[in-house]
């Protein structure tokens, strides 16, 4: 019973991550009913970015652990948010009027940009985080062993997607985004600058991918140039979970996913947790292909 | 017309001649530009005839190549015989996998497709029902004969190859011009309109899915016998990724495109070997401008043209 | 007439002068088949260094045999497919032997082109047992077989005292190969298993399988796959506070492993790796340490690379002592006359399959400041 528990608070952890990478996907879809696959890769460019800022700029021995961090954070998520939206203006903007699939093949083809770029710029090594910088106990709860960092980096996620929530559902622009959401056409008539919401959009999202990248590179300290993939690919499955749109749908689907993969490769096998994270997600496109929390239905705006 | 069919005969003398001057290595990097020109006018078939969004065509690959793999070496089916029985096991597979899909929107299929591709290379990988041979795959498997002639060079493989290729052009080209590949290109304009015509869309769309996978399990075969040993990591979602774009780059629905994507996909790289680092690279911001440019393809397919006059009962217009 | 006479006279000259010039000093062609790009770059752009370091003392030295070696490179990119290609395309190169490359599957994909066309080949990554079990005369490999290192893990773990062992690797066909070996002997010599499977390599959260692992109560734990993985497990095993030992394979063996997990979780893991450069007292080895860290900065990372380098050394003295450059003649003296030839990784000499005899793995520790410290 204390294994399931704890498979259960190691899933949690994990699903934090990905909920954090699926809330941009699932903003991009919804406004623009684009899969932006090249969304996996901004979470890589994050954590690399990460990487070069804490090692050039000797942060830690300068102001000390915490608002070293949180200064780290607000700078990758900047930076990552204009990556973005170059992105979007150079990739997918000459595309709006032209058919789904050019979009798609775009993504696909900025994602592979990206990889390779970053491959070239730092080389195909693992890259390593500096140790001994986020402090390394473990707390006891309830007879588990959980460690410290885990639990602020599951907060971080949470605090970040409420914020997010929060931005959404009860400011002026937040309004604007569910607007253009709904129906572009009828949002511009309504006087919203669309082409400043999706900028904004594509701002907002990869700096939360961004920020997912740094906590998974001072967390678990190796990054990689192909990290993005499987996690890109996860979080959208998380996405698509919850229900593609949503946003709550993003984050209950990428907590739900992580449980499912931890507690898959707990009472199943190991070898087979990602083909059952792919088979949830077929499961939930045949099924029930709204996802859980349901596609965004008429709402008074 | 005329003139494009005695450019269509040149290239095709040109190809076949070809083995006679060129050395080794650029008869097998034909070779491969075959494999992938028939894998792509198969994926063609589900992409570009019926608009289906599809990027697990490496799955039904992966099959063809597998079946061919156990069968021959397991049960010692020469590796010709076990063709059709590879196209089979494909096709049966997009049977059972298409089937719940097959009404799903464009973007969700595409993702289900990748679920697909990967699910089967982790089981491929896993070494499920234990014949596959886990990630080391299968080795050991012969080469073809024919009539006791036996194909192992790569120049003998060439015409092997692109003989296969001509025969799939001309089916696929008689599959266009057909009733059904008419109805597929109805599905792929305006799908409401073509079920309201009478089309069974569901039906159709699972046909061409089947047709496509039969003939990627049957190029599997060549496949496995040319390198005679498979591994699951050949048959990635990359695959998928490479073919899928060979179709949209050169011209979804149109058979020359798909061969000149073809060509410039696999065959281009090959002459860019020194960059090999900036490769793909290229790749990928060639994609993004492809698509803001010229996003029917490199050679999209014409408007068809048909001479009405000659429908109508003898005597002239009604 | 007689200015068209002189030029064709003149070009004449230069022609024959340029074709017997170069018949004069002719090179010595290698092919390196290698991963410059894909899933294993590292390890590709690593072996490219160090033969083509290797290469540059050769010809500062004189060449072999009075002549100039040339590498010829070409990138596999870690895939059968591509390997194919690569090696028909080395065929047409004029290349009397070729190094390469990385990755069993990778090799295997090679293996009959090269010796159609007569090339010798010398493996430098590839330990699936079967690649030497096909009778090809011109292959070789400086890097040991599966089973031969499943039999020094089998042997490691009795003589630590462990009885109850869990097995992990990722999928890989060299992890799994190794994983299979390692349980068939110790079963064989009755001890238990009590865990095997496969962690996803490339995945950041392990503590799934450690969680998992760790209600298996493992004496301890026998890990296969490659050192981002290791470093990975050892690092959250110790945030989990679970102190179960760990031995590797030698896919470990890498300096950055120390940097992944940590000085305090790389403390007292275990691994088998060929004897690193740094820890043979041969002067070949110590020279070449030293002109690798002058050329490149730091030492070598990747024990395979280095076995790529040793196969550069054992074709160049075969060249040299034969004083030929066919493929059977070269294969000839490796297997019968070459004997001890002192190597970066040790002592070399190959038996009638092409495989490399001797003992080749020791144990490693790492110990408190992260070093790998020899066993005896």
């Amino acid at each position: 019973m204390e294994e399931f528990f704890q498979q259960l608070t190691n899933g949690l952890a994990v699903g934090g991550i990905y909920a954090l990478i699926a809330l941009g996907y699932t903003m991009v879809y919804g406004v623009m009913k684009l899969i932006n696959f090249a969304h996996g890769d901004l979470f890589t460019i994050g954590a690399y970015l990460g990487l070069t800022l804490l090692v050039s700029m000797g942060l830690f021995d300068k102001i000390g652990p915490l608002p070293a961090v949180i200064l780290l954070a607000i700078m990758v998520m900047i930076l990552v948010a204009i990556i973005g939206a170059i992105l979007e203006r150079v990739a997918y903007r000459p595309l709006r009027q032209s058919p789904r699939l050019s979009a798609v093949v775009s993504a696909l083809g900025a994602s592979i940009f990206f990889q390779n770029a970053i491959m070239a710029i730092y080389s195909p090594k693992f890259l390593v985080y500096p140790h001994d910088i986020l402090p390394k106990a473990a707390v006891n709860i309830l007879g588990l062993d959980i460690p410290i960092m885990r639990i602020i980096m599951f907060s971080t996620s949470l605090v970040l997607m409420a914020a997010l929530y929060f931005f959404i559902q009860k400011t002026k622009i937040g309004t604007a985004i569910r607007a253009a959401a709904i129906d572009q056409g009828a949002a511009k008539l309504m006087g919203i600058n669309v082409d400043r919401v999706i900028m904004l959009v594509f701002c907002i999202g990869p700096a939360l991918g961004g920020a997912a990248g740094l906590m998974v590179g001072l967390y678990y300290g190796q990054i990689n140039f192909s990290m993005g993939w499987m996690f890109g690919l996860k979080a959208f499955t998380a996405a698509i979970l919850g229900g593609i749109g949503n946003i709550p749908g993003a984050m209950v689907g990428g907590l739900l996913l992580g449980v499912i993969e931890a507690l898959g490769a707990a009472y199943i096998s190991i070898a087979w947790k990602d083909a059952i994270a792919f088979c949830v997600l077929i499961l939930i496109l045949i099924v029930r292909p709204t996802g859980l929390l349901g596609e965004r239905v008429a709402e008074k705006v | 017309m005329k003139s494009t069919n005695i450019l269509y005969l040149a290239f095709a003398l040109l190809m076949a001649s070809c083995p006679m001057f060129l050395n080794a290595y650029w008869t097998d990097v034909f070779n491969n530009v075959g494999l992938y020109t028939i894998l792509a006018l198969s994926l063609n078939v589900i992409l570009g005839h019926a608009g289906l969004f599809h990027m697990g065509h490496a799955a039904f690959y992966a099959i063809g190549a597998y079946t061919t793999a156990i069968l021959n070496t397991t049960f010692g089916i020469p590796v010709l015989w076990s063709m059709p029985l590879a196209g089979i096991m494909a096709g049966i597979f997009a049977m059972i996998v298409a089937r719940p899909i097959i009404h799903l929107r464009g973007d969700y299929l595409l993702i289900v497709t990748i679920g697909i591709v990967e699910i089967v290379r982790i089981a491929l990988i896993n070494n499920v029902f234990d014949i596959t041979g886990g990630a080391n795959g299968i080795f050991g498997i012969s080469r073809p004969t024919v009539f006791g002639y036996k194909i192992s060079k790569p120049d003998q493989f060439f015409y092997l190859i692109w003989g296969f290729a001509a025969v799939t052009i001309f089916l696929f080209l008689r599959l266009e011009h057909s009733r059904f590949g008419r109805a597929l290109m109805y599905i792929k304009e305006d799908e409401v309109a073509a079920g309201g015509s009478g089309i069974n869309v569901p039906h159709h769309k699972l046909v061409a899915f089947i047709i496509g996978a039969v003939w990627a399990g049957m190029c599997g075969t060549i496949y496995a016998s040319k390198m005679t040993i498979i591994a699951p990591e050949s048959f990635s979602f990359a695959e998928s990724v490479v073919l899928f774009t060979i179709v949209i780059l050169g011209g979804a629905g149109s058979i020359p495109g798909v061969i000149l994507g073809a060509f410039l996909l696999i065959g281009l790289p090959e002459v860019f070997r020194g960059l090999a680092e900036y490769r793909m690279l290229v790749f990928g911001a060639a994609m993004v401008l492809m698509m803001i440019f010229r996003n029917q393809g490199l050679l999209p397919p014409g408007p068809k043209n048909y001479d009405i006059a000659s429908l109508l009962p003898a005597g002239g217009r009604k | 007439m007689k200015r068209k006479l002189c030029t064709l006279g003149f070009l004449t000259l230069t022609l024959m002068a340029l074709t017997l010039g170069s018949a004069w000093a002719e090179t010595i062609r290698i092919g390196l088949m290698c991963p410059l790009t894909g899933s294993w770059a590292s390890e590709g752009q690593d072996m490219k260094q160090i033969v083509e370091l290797l290469a540059a003392e050769t010809n500062k030295a004189g060449g072999v045999n009075g002549n100039q070696v040339e590498i010829v490179v070409e990138d596999d990119g870690g895939d059968p497919r591509q390997a194919a290609l690569a090696a028909t395309r080395l065929t047409t190169k004029e290349i009397s032997a070729v190094i390469g490359t990385y990755g069993s599957s990778v090799t295997e994909a090679s293996q009959n082109i090269y010796a159609e066309s007569g090339i010798l080949q010398v493996a430098t990554g590839s330990t699936a047992i079967r690649l030497s079990e096909k009778g090809l005369p011109l292959f070789f490999r400086t890097c040991p077989r599966d089973d031969e290192q499943g039999m020094v893990a089998a042997k490691a773990l009795g003589d630590l005292g462990f009885s109850k062992i869990a097995i992990l690797h990722d999928n890989t066909s060299y992890a799994k190969g190794l994983a299979d070996e390692a349980k068939s002997l110790l079963e064989a010599e009755g001890k238990t298993i009590a865990f095997y499977d496969a962690l996803t390599p490339g995945e950041r959260d392990y503590n799934a399988i450690l969680t998992k692992l760790k209600s298996a109560a493992p004496d301890v734990i026998f890990f296969t796959g490659y050192y981002p993985e290791a470093g990975m497990l050892l690092r959250q095993k110790m945030e989990m506070g679970w102190k179960v030992p760990m031995l590797g394979g030698d896919a470990t063996n890498n300096p950055d492993l120390v940097k992944i997990a940590g000085n305090q979780a790389s403390e007292g893991y275990m691994f088998l790796s060929p004897p690193v450069p740094a820890d043979l007292d041969t002067p070949e080895a110590k020279a070449f340490i030293d002109a690798y860290k002058a050329a490149y900065g730091n030492a070598p990372g990747s024990v395979w690379a280095v076995l790529a380098g040793d196969a550069y050394r054992v074709i160049v003295e075969a060249i040299a002592q034969t004083k030929a450059t066919s493929g059977e003649k070269l294969a000839a003296y490796m297997q019968k006359e070459m004997k001890d030839f002192s190597g970066l990784t040790g002592k070399i000499s190959f038996n009638e399959k092409g495989d490399r005899v001797g003992d080749l793995y020791r144990v490693y520790k790492v110990d408190a400041a992260g070093a790998f410290v020899l066993q005896p």
